[in-house]
């Protein structure tokens, strides 16, 4: 019998679950029984999911793990295998489950303020959807196989398409929602292939094996066993390649979702259109959700990963592309959601670059500290856009400093934790991820490259984020909605305040640095708490597995103290030298447009690399032409065919039908004539004549 | 005794008559009288050889082939006669409207 927050594990994403069913049936049937607009059943059943959460997390942290399944396809004889559904709480699920859970309860209690306070209608739905959202991305947090990983990934893209098109009365939220998940799904096309291919060549998706003899072994360690040739395990590869080869390729299939998901070049063109939804909601998909669930699957698998140098080296180079190509764009843009956009974008190229670099904890940790600074900006940002009425263009604001304290400074605490100034959470955990990617990077020169880029990232955060925060808050008001900007209430100020501390303070987690350099033993709790837990998924035995199989070796500059304060340094100096530039050239009483100077580089930012254009074309210029002539072969050529055969035998039929006169006398001269050249026949063969 | 093909003879000139009725008459009642002259051209041959062989068994078929032709007669009378009631005449190469 586990224990019982154990046994509630389901609940807590049963919970929201039930909260979209209140709010669309009552909403639907009676909407006057329902208050706030179903706003309440919501912040209730998330509530009741961040408490069951936090127990969870407590059990786990006591050394107790849970993983429970039931079979809801039973295979048939030897060739095949069983489909489950399960839960599967260890460290990072339990972790991730608090993550989701507080995000998505402040994004309901937000909603408050964003939404009933400024007369939305169809607020039924809304809450609606953010609760079959948040009830999705818990299910899939702790699914315990790749199947139902992968239906609650299809939900959370189903629920992003529904949010984002909320105002479906506009004509541009329904595109941005259609865009969203079309972009989406053609990554996941590649991960249901991958997940096919996985159960083909394993026979089964769990994430982790049970116990004892005969139980269901976990995939990623069937293909260690397979790797390291040791162990009865058998495996079915495909394409004639070598189980090494054939790993590869699963890898990387089930890659393609994570970078449909996670906003990876080239699919990320999807998220900054998404920012035509709701605010809150966005600040629920980039901090918590649909973005986030990408890279939680691959340190979900990451045992998996880590036995494959070659998709691991792709991943931390698409990773430091990704960080370094979204921050440019980030730099020139107008609208306070675009930046942020952008650089969630970016953020998530450094979980990949992470993740890829052989950094598990870095990633994951910057997975958490992400979640809260970016939810926290993004609920800042929502706080100056009910403040502007609705206005989003940062060049109409200016000054707003003074007039809305709280949402200065808890944005401020977002902004430099973003930027990656100490001691803000994001200093901790992007710095150890770029440290994790040079020592690797040291004797890996594809991973040195993704760390470059990714370093250089770090200027351009820190300059697009300081850019955003003076034109919004510092200088003069530049409009008269900026002079009089409307109020905030507790239900904005709450969530900010709760997000804004967390920001700050995150990063004492895991303050790796100071203990390497200072020698404090002990407190890099994070990588203690990963490494809890079943032995198959913890940090340690990743690191094993990245030694073993993909050869990681950590090299060091001098020592492994200077290493540490070098990779520090230089990253905290460039976001440092980022963050002041944007600061001398914007926070001044009437800043100008300093990237007009740019010329047609900025041209070429502001239309974002000319990737929807080129995306478009694609789908323009060449599938629909390829489509078109695959039609008309379809068409001419195979229907043709088809037809050609059916005129030749209804035309045949209808000359041939003439021999049946109807008129008894010739049936008989026909008989009668046939009889005697039968006989005439027989005679001569037989030889009667 | 006559000798057998005499009767063989016979049959044939019979049989012959009755297909010739088939091919060049439009009546419908010629028609099934010349079916009877191919059943009883096809009768005398059995009988004949009933009795070339010694064996009674050829005249008990020609017995039940007689019975036969009775119950075949009914039947195409009445087929005469839903075709005079339908066209009006017992010309079969009238009844054609049913071909296609």
């Amino acid at each position: 019998m586990a224990p019982l927050p154990f046994e509630l594990t389901p609940a807590i994403a049963a919970l929201p679950f039930v909260s979209f069913l209140i709010a669309l049936f009552v909403g639907a049937f009676a909407p006057r029984l329902l208050p706030k607009g179903g706003a309440v059943p919501g912040i209730l059943a998330t509530g009741g999911s961040l408490l069951l959460s936090l127990w969870v997390m407590l059990t786990v942290s006591g050394g107790e793990t849970y993983h429970e399944y039931v079979t809801w396809v039973a295979g048939a004889g030897e060739a095949t295998f069983d489909l489950h559904l399960g839960v599967l709480v260890d460290p990072l699920s339990a972790m991730m489950l608090v993550i989701v859970s507080l995000v998505a309860f402040l994004v309901h209690i937000f909603s408050l303020g964003y939404m009933n306070d400024e007369g939305e209608t169809g607020l039924p739905r809304y809450y609606a959807g953010l609760g079959l959202f948040t009830a999705s991305m818990l299910s899939f947090v702790f699914a315990d196989n790749l199947l139902m990983a992968f239906m609650f990934f299809e939900l959370v893209g189903l629920c992003s398409w529904l949010l984002i098109g909320f105002w479906f009365r506009d004509d541009a939220p329904p595109s941005a929602a259609k865009k969203a998940f079309l972009v989406t799904r053609f990554g996941d096309y590649f991960f249901l292939v991958g997940l096919v291919g996985v159960f083909a060549t394993f026979g089964t998706s769990m994430f982790v094996g049970g116990e004892g003899e005969g139980a269901i072994q976990s995939f990623p360690h069937i293909a260690e066993q397979v790797l390291a040739g040791e162990g009865a395990a058998e495996v079915t590869t495909y394409l004639g390649l070598d189980p090494q080869a054939w790993f590869a390729v699963l890898g990387l299939l089930i890659l393609g979702g994570v970078v449909g998901k996670s906003a990876q070049f080239p699919l990320h063109t999807w998220l900054p259109d998404a920012m035509e939804g709701p605010t809150p909601v966005s600040a629920l998909i980039h901090a918590a959700t649909m973005v986030a669930a990408g890279v939680y699957l691959v340190a979900r698998i990451y045992g998996f990963y880590a036995l494959l140098p070659q998709v691991l080296a792709l991943i931390a180079f698409v990773g430091g592309f990704t960080a370094l190509f979204a921050a440019t764009m980030g730099v020139v843009k107008r609208e306070i959601k675009q930046v942020l956009a952008y650089s969630t974008i970016s953020q998530y190229g450094y979980m990949m670059l992470g993740l890829g670099a052989g950094g598990y904890v870095a990633a994951t940790f910057h997975l958490m500290t992400h979640a809260f600074f970016k939810a926290l900006l993004f609920l800042g940002a929502g706080s100056v856009i009910i403040a502007m009425h609705h206005n989003e263009d940062m060049w109409d604001m200016g000054g707003l400093k003074d007039r809305m304290p709280v949402t200065y400074y808890t944005f401020l605490s977002g902004s430099l934790a973003l930027a990656g100034i100490v001691p803000f959470a994001g200093f901790w955990s992007k710095d150890e991820i770029l440290y994790e990617a040079l020592v690797h990077g040291l004797n890996t020169p594809l991973l040195l490259a993704a760390y470059v880029m990714g370093l250089l990232a770090v200027f351009f955060t820190g300059f697009y984020t300081f850019r955003m925060v003076a034109l919004t808050f510092h200088g003069e008001p530049r409009s008269d909605t900026a002079r009089n900007p409307h109020d905030v209430r507790w239900n904005v100020k709450g969530p900010l305040a709760v997000l804004g501390i967390l920001a700050a303070v995150a990063g004492v987690v895991n303050m790796l640095p100071v203990q390497k350099v200072l020698g404090v033993k002990n407190i890099d709790f994070l990588h203690q708490w990963l490494d809890s837990g079943p032995e198959a998924l913890s940090a340690h035995h990743y690191g094993e597995l990245l030694h073993d199989f993909a050869h990681y070796s950590a090299g060091t500059i001098g020592s492994g103290v200077t290493t540490v304060l070098l990779g520090a340094g230089l990253s905290l100096a460039l976001a440092l030298a980022g963050a002041g530039l944007a600061w001398k050239l914007y926070a001044v009483p009437d800043p100008e447009e300093h990237t007009d100077k740019l010329g047609g580089a900025k041209t070429v930012l502001f239309n974002n690399y000319y990737q929807d254009e080129y995306q478009v074309w694609l789908a323009e210029g060449l599938t629909l032409p390829l489509a078109r002539a695959a039609d008309k072969f379809d068409q001419g050529v195979i229907d043709g065919v088809v037809n050609g055969v059916s005129s030749v035998s209804l035309f045949g039929g209808s000359r041939i039908r003439r021999v049946q006169t109807g008129v008894v006398s010739n049936y008989a001269f026909l008989l009668t004539a046939s009889f005697v050249v039968l006989l005439v026949v027989i005679g001569l063969v037989g030889g009667w004549f | 005794m006559v000798p057998i093909e005499y009767y063989l003879l016979l049959s044939a000139a019979i049989f012959s008559i009755g297909v010739f009725g088939i091919l060049t008459r439009r009546n419908a009642l010629l028609f099934l009288m010349s079916v009877e002259l191919l059943l009883n051209a096809a009768n005398i041959n059995l009988v004949a050889f009933s009795r070339f062989h010694g064996n009674l068994t050829g005249q008990t078929f020609s017995l039940f082939t007689l019975a036969l032709a009775a119950a075949e007669v009914a039947v195409g009378i009445g087929i005469i006669l839903v075709l005079y009631r339908n066209f009006k005449d017992v010309d079969v190469t009238e009844a054609a409207t049913m071909r296609w």
